[in-house]
């Protein structure tokens, strides 16, 4: 993709009106490559189409998102996807991150707000929601026995204070450009710590983080 | 229409018509029946039947024939009745019976003699047992299990405690031991005791083979009974809580079209609502037991009275003391100032439970305003904020300026 034209965009929804709703906010804005409102058809699409960033609904029938993300990520593509849902669990918040999407934004977002979350995605950024670093905050958060993990991996299984701090921001409704200027960095090194903590929460094979999450399941 | 006869046999006064007691009854109330039918005292039919049980087990057959036969005080079939009103039941009772016969035949021919003495009687009775179970009633099946599980040995049996099972093995090694025994005896020497535990076997086997299949199937249908009715009953919660939550909302809706506000504060109300009972366990939405409950409130209050949306976001929980309720009220206060004042369509509160303290944020991206130039009421407010936390030794923050929006910290240092 070059800088000036319009990111290709393919839609994942089982829910026709959903799909026209967010069609009819962006399309201006995008150029939308293609839909699928299920998880086969959607996979075999965007192999075919390879689209720049893919809006991903978490709850479908036979897997959901997270069937679609492994199906494509065993491919390689520069394909980037962003999830969308109306969930609020933070177990399946967290899982579809873990699986590969490199952001997570709610339903109700405004169309603005979603084209930009859009273009963010495609130029490679990571798009984190308040909720979704409150989420990340509360996975990551120091438990009692986080010294045994420690001792196994501490460079993916903790956050550093600095990432913590720009979490935090987030969850207090900060833009990274407000971020950038609370902290006095630039707004790229927000993106950066973003993007590492991102990779953490894959890539982090932390008892703890699957511990919570069954946690919050059973309950 | 049921006859319920009075609970107790009055010595003298016969009363009709023969019932099986209800109150007055130890395992089938067949004694306790004739005793209020007759008008003697219970004890003494009590021992009839128990003399002539010695008879060849003719007393014991006797009981179950009653039993099976006499309605029970209050119900309006006797078993046998309920039986054969069920096809499947009168089926099932029907195999039973021929399996019944089927041993019996078995075990004659292979020199077991069960014709003599008290074989004949106490396999009938066995049968008969397993009628009066698939027969009975709900509230007669409730209380043979109370009785079983009360009563000396066999209670003991049921349980699963170690006693229990200790209790279990030993007397079945007993009985095992015992029909060994038996059996040998029977062969008059050792030399025969191989042929006839043959014979058993195969006999066992075979009534395996023969009833297993029906066995099997009657347990599942029994399982798949039970999830059914769980299934059922989570389907009826379900459908109660939608009713009363989300029905109602699309009505007022549908009769709130015409007004914008009210639309947007009524959908998002049971947005929230619904989101809590189907994302949130119940520990983190009950105020009185969670800090993260009681900032929900806010949120709650917030967009109900000012139309303003907000954008909740908590970090950790705890149970809430004085102290937290007094730093939630100084949140609750800021937040509604955010949405009086700020002119913004939503406000942002971020909350964090630490283990050294607790921090509250509550932002908005509206108007702003001049520290030094604070309009009277609110300075009232700020100030009433910072001094409730001065008061619980934590700190309050104001970031604000013209034009870039509020934000309040609370900061509460956590004593434990």
């Amino acid at each position: 993709m070059t800088e000036s034209a319009q990111p290709r965009v393919f839609l994942v929804d089982d829910h026709e009106l959903i799909r026209s709703g967010i069609r009819a906010e962006i399309a201006a804005s995008v150029d939308i490559v293609g839909e699928a409102d299920e998880v086969e058809a959607a996979i075999e699409m965007i192999l075919e189409r390879n689209p720049d960033v893919v809006l991903l609904d978490v709850h479908m029938p036979d897997g959901g998102g997270q069937a679609v993300l492994r199906a494509v990520g065993e491919h390689d593509t520069t394909t980037r996807f962003l999830a969308l849902s109306v969930s609020d669990a933070s177990v399946d918040v967290i899982s579809v991150i873990r699986a590969g999407a490199r952001g997570y934004v709610t339903k109700n977002i405004s169309g603005p707000d979603l084209v930009d979350a859009i273009y963010r995605i495609a130029a490679g950024d990571v798009v984190f929601s308040p909720r979704l670093a409150g989420f990340v905050l509360d996975a990551f958060s120091t438990g009692q026995d986080d010294q045994l993990i420690l001792a196994v991996d501490p460079d993916l299984d903790q956050l550093t204070a600095r990432e913590r701090q720009v979490l935090r921001l987030i969850a207090r409704g900060y833009s990274y450009k407000d971020i950038a200027k609370e902290l006095s960095i630039s707004t790229k090194t927000v993106e950066s710590h973003v993007s590492s903590v991102l990779r953490k929460l894959q890539l982090s094979s932390r008892y703890q983080l699957s511990h919570w999450a069954s946690e919050r399941h059973l309950n | 229409m049921s006859i319920t006869t009075s609970s107790h046999a009055v010595v003298g006064t016969p009363l009709r018509p023969l019932r099986r007691g209800r109150d007055n009854c130890i395992l089938g109330g067949v004694c306790g029946g004739f005793a209020t039918r007759l008008g003697i005292k219970e004890r003494n039919i009590r021992v009839i039947f128990a003399l002539l049980a010695l008879f060849f087990g003719l007393g014991i057959l006797l009981y179950m024939t009653f039993w099976l036969v006499l309605t029970r005080s209050g119900e309006e079939h006797s078993i046998i009745q309920q039986i054969f009103q069920n096809r499947r039941e009168a089926q099932i009772v029907l195999v039973a019976f021929i399996a019944t016969l089927i041993l019996v035949i078995a075990l004659q021919s292979t020199g077991t003699r069960v014709s003599d003495g008290f074989g004949w009687p106490l396999l009938l009775s066995a049968f008969a047992a397993f009628a009066i179970w698939r027969g009975a009633s709900t509230d007669e099946r409730n209380h043979l299990t109370d009785f079983f599980n009360t009563a000396p040995v066999i209670g003991g049996a049921f349980s699963k405690s170690r006693k229990g099972v200790v209790l279990r093995v030993v007397i079945g090694a007993g009985l095992v031991i015992f029909g060994l025994d038996q059996l040998n005896r029977l062969g008059g020497v050792w030399r025969s005791a191989g042929s006839a535990l043959f014979g058993t076997a195969v006999l066992v086997i075979g009534v395996l083979v023969l009833f297993a299949p029906w066995w099997l199937q009657n347990v599942r249908e029994l399982t798949s009974e039970r999830r059914e009715r769980v299934r059922v009953e989570e389907r009826a919660a379900m459908v109660a809580h939608l009713h009363d939550s989300v029905l109602q909302t699309l009505t007022l809706i549908e009769r709130a079209a015409a007004n914008e506000g009210d639309v947007v504060r009524l959908a998002r109300n049971q947005e929230r609502e619904l989101r809590q009972w189907l994302f949130s366990p119940e520990t983190h939405t009950n105020a009185s037991t969670s800090f993260v409950g009681l900032v929900g409130t806010i949120e709650h209050d917030v967009e109900n009275d000012y139309g303003v949306r907000v954008d909740l976001v908590t970090v950790g929980d705890c149970v809430p003391d004085d102290r937290v309720t007094t730093l939630v009220a100084a949140g609750r206060e800021a937040a509604i100032n955010a949405a009086k004042w700020s002119e913004a369509a939503s406000i942002s509160i971020f909350t964090e439970v630490e283990p050294n303290s607790i921090s509250f944020f509550v932002r908005d991206r509206g108007v702003g305003f001049d520290l030094d130039t604070i309009p009277v009421d609110r300075q009232g407010i700020a100030m009433s904020i910072r001094q409730r936390m001065s008061q619980l030794g934590g700190e309050a923050f104001i970031t604000t300026a013209v034009g870039d929006g509020t934000e309040v910290q609370l900061v509460l240092p956590r004593t434990t």
